[in-house]
């Protein structure tokens, strides 16, 4: 009996092999949000951070002299819009002390170099050169001057990964700054966002700037996203089809900044109770 | 005994090459899938319990580096799958002449076929997107860019074959 066994092991080994790995990988999957895989997770990140960081002056070397005229330019144009928002700050302080309005709560930033992308199939990530020694921590927005760029989704103590808006597992609270329509921001795969749940009714018009929202969690309200490309509605449906071209150019991401922003612990806590939770 | 070191020793610098110098490699922002590559390899040269083996432990290093999207373990299944399909192409007395043809190619494209049709399935579970909509516009281009890859370590062993 013992023998039979021992032989059927050997002649169907591969086989058993198989579907035993096939087995752990169903276990890894089901188990995703254990505390010891994000202790590996994090180990890992700290790894391929560090290799990364190695090699990440290699675009560095070569895009220096384009860089360094484009960032010459941007801080002419920034210089000008600082001046202009500082006049317009003290303005808004100073009406929103008339109306009495709360004060929006402010964020820090931290700059952080693209230290690494993946590009694996569909599960765009960047690796950031800064981590929880820097304050950054999961779900921290990150953005660029042109406006949003991700999420931090892993940290470790000295780097970050991040979502990238292209990426499938990601979900923002958006609206169209003119006409204050909501959405949901998603990316389906192709080479523009999808600004999702508007119905047919609502005002949305090619050329519409989309921005953050005020009901997200994690992301300030008022971030640029991107631009409305194109809105039509489809037969049989409700809503509308909305793409938009995010402001973001990702093929050229290198520096960005994560917003230090926390949830407002007040407010996740009450809609919490809300939803019985 | 040396030649399983050198074969983990490969394993972990095409990791750290396909992690770390992959989009310099991207086309359209699709890398070539080098780990996908060494693992066939690995099955080819090795055999099939390797090759499973190989994909397995591959995957799971790459998706650890992969960040926190929930999805550990999906590499490893798609490269466990891949190692095993390449393992049914194994034959110890002809690995050179596999190896240095064009059935290498043909090999890697089939595996890569099926290891993002396996992927994308089970990525795209509960998403809006449709899988067949995914491997169209990333499955088969980056299938087909792994297969080109494939050509340098194709012309190589062609190379050994004629020495």
């Amino acid at each position: 009996m013992l023998r039979r066994a021992y032989e059927f092991v050997i002649l169907f080994k591969e086989y058993l092999v198989f579907g035993v790995l096939l087995a752990f990988c169903a276990v890894l999957l089901a188990q995703n949000d254990d505390a010891q895989i994000r202790t590996i997770r994090s180990v890992a990140v700290v790894a391929v951070g560090s290799l990364q960081d190695v090699f990440g002056v290699i675009p560095h070397y070569f895009d220096l002299r384009r860089e360094n005229q484009v960032l010459r330019e941007l801080n002419l144009t920034l210089a000008d819009e600082v001046s202009r928002l500082r006049e317009a700050r003290l303005e808004n302080v100073r009406l929103r002390g008339l109306l009495g309005l709360k004060e929006e709560k402010r964020s820090g930033v931290v700059a952080a170099n693209v230290i690494g992308k993946n590009l694996a199939l569909l599960r765009n990530t960047v690796t950031l050169d800064v981590g929880e020694r820097n304050g950054v921590r999961v779900n921290m927005p990150i953005v660029t001057e042109d406006g949003l760029a991700g999420k931090v989704v892993a940290t470790s103590g000295g780097y970050a990964v991040a979502q990238i808006l292209f990426n499938k597992e990601i979900r923002v609270s958006a609206k169209i700054e003119r006409s204050r329509v909501d959405g949901i921001i998603r990316w389906d795969g192709g080479s523009l966002l999808a600004l999702t749940d508007v119905a047919k009714t609502l005002d949305v018009r090619t050329g519409d700037v989309v921005m953050t929202s005020e009901y997200s969690t994690f992301f300030p309200a008022g971030v640029r996203i991107g631009l409305v490309t194109s809105a039509r509605g489809s037969e049989g449906s409700l809503f509308q089809t909305v793409d938009v071209r995010p402001a973001v150019d990702f093929t050229r991401l290198e520096e960005v900044f994560v917003l230090t922003t926390t949830p407002d612990s007040e407010r996740v806590a009450l809609e919490r109770r809300a939803r019985g939770e | 005994m040396r030649r399983r070191i050198a074969d983990i020793a490969l394993t972990l610098l095409v990791i750290v090459v396909q992690t770390t110098l992959g989009r310099y490699l991207a086309i359209a922002g699709l890398p070539p899938d080098l780990a996908l590559i060494w693992t066939v390899t690995l099955a080819l040269r090795r055999g099939q319990m390797i090759g499973t083996v190989a994909g397995f432990c591959t995957g799971l290093v790459l998706d650890l580096l992969s960040g926190g999207d929930g999805m550990l373990g999906l590499s490893a299944l798609a490269l466990t799958c891949g190692g095993f399909m390449a393992g049914y192409f194994y034959n110890e007395n002809k690995t050179l002449q596999t190896l240095g043809s064009y059935r290498y190619i043909l090999i890697i494209l089939s595996v890569a076929l099926v290891h993002n049709l396996i992927y994308f399935i089970i990525f795209l579970q509960g998403s809006g997107v449709h899988w067949w909509q995914a491997i169209l516009l990333y499955g088969v281009p980056a299938a087909l860019y792994t297969a080109a890859a494939g050509l340098l370590p194709m012309f190589i062993y062609a190379r050994r074959l004629l020495l």
